[in-house]
């Protein structure tokens, strides 16, 4: 099959609606948007409040929260699956090539893209915008919120940002997803086996989504930053 | 005179260096304070302080009488406080729901809050920028704001930082209107300031900061001048 009749096989899956296709497109968003609902909160939470609250080690922690956006998630993936197998101490949960044990390799690689991005964002803002707040009777909770609403933009973005990189993942996914059909198998997964048996047609329509999913991404990040933007140069 | 806001043994240091101490001070209803000093004399970290935004080593605090803890003061004894900052901070959404801000946190219902709020704008002759972004107002208008935002709580003392610096002659007339009827109430007002027209308004009380150290007259400083 040469490169014309691949692309067409993989437009005619496209547009077929193909059970298994838009099954693995599911499964991807199913789990990476889960595994952002999940950690985005906490991640939001630890950004702000190492960059707000002063505490011994707190250096430490920012420069490991950093250098762990950088992290392989095919490492991610491998110390999850010992936690995971069967001896691990996890074992007894019983997650190992489940969705679950997907959504929680994801939310640990994502979150400190999220914890990061937060961090910066906050200290970015006006530390005036705490200090009104409380001012004007916030507690610390509502005043850390509002200096997080004050910087939306930026939080949203990193939101993004965290999506991008989970949603393209392939070494965590593959290694404590399995790559199970219908259950565990996503995008990047997917791409992975169909190429490696010669299959280019679906891997190809899955790389199609894969960057549609990706460009969408981006341009929603460049429209939140942008709206950031504007609303700064007032 | 009702002693509003007491204060003992206040001491604050930066880098080990000693930057304020001040034995006591008195804030007294019905008083107005114009707190004088050279830049950097501490003038907005008392300021500060005293609204619960700073650490600082203090002895002894009380508000209307009650013993409290100045850094960890609840909410409802902060709102008693009205802080306005050198350039106030405007909150990225309209100027009304800036003043609104304090009453939401406060659980006043939306009718009764947009109520009050525009009336408060209206007291700041700010009631036909409601509507408009706050942080597009200029300085002058944000200042006024600022002071509608706090006043709208009904404070029982003021602070403001530095309220006429950086105005342009019509911005500092306006606000030194607003001031004065802030100052016309039953409410402690305490302004750090440079201005030399406001330090030389007849009635109000004068301190002056000079190494750290609070000189002054009046009542406020009682126990320095061993009363």
């Amino acid at each position: 099959m040469d490169l014309l009749d691949t692309t067409r096989e993989a437009f005619r899956l496209l547009f077929s609606g193909d059970p298994t296709l838009w099954g693995i497109v599911w499964v991807s968003i199913k789990v990476s948007i889960l595994a952002l609902i999940l950690a985005g909160p906490l991640a939001v939470a630890a950004g702000f409040s190492l960059s707000h609250v002063v505490f011994p080690g707190r250096r430490l922690l920012v420069i490991l929260v950093q250098a762990f956006q950088s992290f392989p998630t095919v490492v991610v993936g491998l110390l999850l699956y010992l936690l995971l197998s069967r001896q691990g101490p996890l074992g007894a949960l019983q997650l190992l090539f489940s969705q679950p044990a997907m959504v929680l390799g994801q939310m640990i690689i994502v979150f400190p893209v999220l914890a990061a991005y937060t961090l910066s964002a906050v200290q970015g803002a006006d530390p005036r915008a705490y200090e009104t707040a409380a001012s004007l009777g916030a507690g610390r909770m509502r005043a850390a919120m509002t200096t997080l609403w004050e910087v939306r933009f930026a939080v949203m973005a990193a939101l993004f940002m965290g999506l991008g990189r989970i949603i393209s993942e392939i070494g965590c996914s593959l290694m404590v997803g399995g790559n199970i059909a219908g259950l565990t198998r996503n995008i990047p997964t997917a791409i992975a086996l169909e190429t490696s048996k010669g299959e280019f047609a679906q891997g190809v329509a899955l790389g199609m989504v894969l960057i549609v999913l990706a460009l969408g991404v981006n341009v929603a990040l460049a429209a939140v930053q942008g709206q950031g933007g504007m609303r700064r140069a007032w | 005179m009702v002693a509003v806001m007491e204060i003992g043994g206040l001491a604050k240091s930066w880098g080990g260096r000693p930057v304020l101490r001040i034995p006591q001070l008195v804030l007294e209803a019905g008083s107005s304070y114009v707190l004088s000093g050279d830049n950097g004399a501490g003038k907005s970290t008392l300021l500060r302080i005293l609204a619960g935004l700073e650490p600082a080593k203090v002895e002894r605090f009380a508000f209307e009488g009650k013993l409290l803890q100045l850094g960890r003061l609840p909410a409802e004894v902060r709102r008693l406080i009205g802080f306005v900052h050198q350039h106030p901070y405007m909150f990225n959404r309209s100027t009304l729901a800036n003043v609104e801000y304090g009453l939401r946190l406060q659980g006043v219902p939306r009718h009764e809050r947009s109520r009050l709020a525009h009336d408060a704008l209206t007291w700041a002759g700010m009631a036909e920028f409601a509507g408009a972004p706050a942080q597009r107002l200029s300085g002058g208008e944000q200042q006024r704001v600022a002071l509608a935002r706090a006043k709208v709580l009904s404070p029982h003392v003021y602070l403001l930082d530095e309220p006429t610096a950086n105005l342009d002659a019509d911005g500092r007339r306006r606000v030194l209107e607003l001031i004065a009827q802030l100052a016309a109430a039953d409410k402690v007002v305490l302004i750090a300031c440079h201005d030399l027209e406001m330090i030389n308004l007849p009635g109000v009380v004068r301190l002056h900061l000079e190494n750290g150290s609070l000189e002054g007259e009046g009542p406020a400083l009682r126990a320095l001048a061993g009363g």
